[in-house]
């Protein structure tokens, strides 16, 4: 395996949406995820010499994050974080009501549960892509959910559009073995 | 490559994923749609793939708005800059 290099700069271009969304999955909370996110990449540059190059650049970001993700969670579940989190219940709401009655969902509306598989689904796709070769997510990811152009892709990683389209194959199929519990049962 | 009118197996998959993304010209889709009209096992993979693309298609990605991206590169900037 060769020497991992970190590159700082690239960090946010390349493994922002990817740890933004594995924290909104477990947090739920889009302002508090994005300090997450670039606490995260703050906590790599600062402990960049210690990356002995073991492992990949995106597995040690997500370690990295996963202890802060556990940190919030402790924080929020402790006495003062209780407080806070009260408190910034009344103090942002301005629906006026039961704080009850305005967490039941409306029976009549159809797309809350759709909202809920989507949500469903989109955690078992992110956890899938977490367990493909990097370079066959970084690669997916790009093209399937960036939208980028074919071109594009191939200059930045220096392969053949033939090489781009096989290695996007071979990570579709990998995703949707891994995703064919989850997602297939039910339609086919 | 000669226009061949018979692929196997293994270029199909990769001609149906290619489809996917609607990368495939009048040829490929020519040759993708021949082979399957007599594979069974790759007309059942390219309605799943139909399937994942269309699953995955209405998935909703929260992605960081360029801006929140430039806020945070800046943060970073300036911590390397030290």
């Amino acid at each position: 395996m060769p020497e991992v290099k970190l590159v700082p700069e690239k960090w946010v271009d390349r493994y922002g949406d990817y740890l933004f969304n594995y924290t909104i999955t477990r947090i739920n909370d889009a302002v508090l995820a994005q300090d997450l996110v670039s606490e995260t990449f703050l906590a790599g540059l600062k402990s960049a010499h210690r990356f002995q190059g073991n492992s990949t650049e995106r597995t040690w970001l997500v370690s990295i994050l996963k202890r802060k993700i556990i940190d919030q969670y402790r924080k929020q579940n402790s006495k003062k974080g209780k407080a806070e989190v009260r408190v910034s219940y009344l103090a942002t709401s301005d629906q006026e009501g039961d704080w009850l009655e305005e967490r039941v969902g409306d029976l009549r509306n159809p797309t809350i549960e759709d909202e809920i598989e989507q949500k469903e689904l989109g955690e078992a796709l992110n956890a899938c892509i977490g367990s493909l070769p990097e370079r066959y997510a970084t690669i997916f990811v790009q093209k399937s959910i960036d939208n980028l152009e074919t071109e594009t892709i191939c200059k930045e990683h220096n392969i053949t559009a033939s090489n781009l389209w096989v290695i996007l194959h071979r990570a579709r199929v990998q995703l949707m073995e891994c995703l064919k519990d989850k997602w297939f049962n039910d339609n086919i | 490559m000669a226009f061949r009118f018979f692929i196997n197996c293994d270029d199909a998959h990769v001609l149906s994923t290619r489809d996917q993304y609607k990368d495939l010209d009048a040829k490929e889709h020519f040759r993708l749609n021949l082979h399957k009209s007599h594979c069974n096992g790759c007309r059942k993979f390219h309605k799943t793939n139909d399937l994942f693309t269309k699953k995955m298609n209405g998935l909703k990605w929260v992605r960081l708005s360029d801006e929140q991206k430039q806020k945070i590169k800046d943060r970073l900037k300036e911590e390397l800059g030290r």
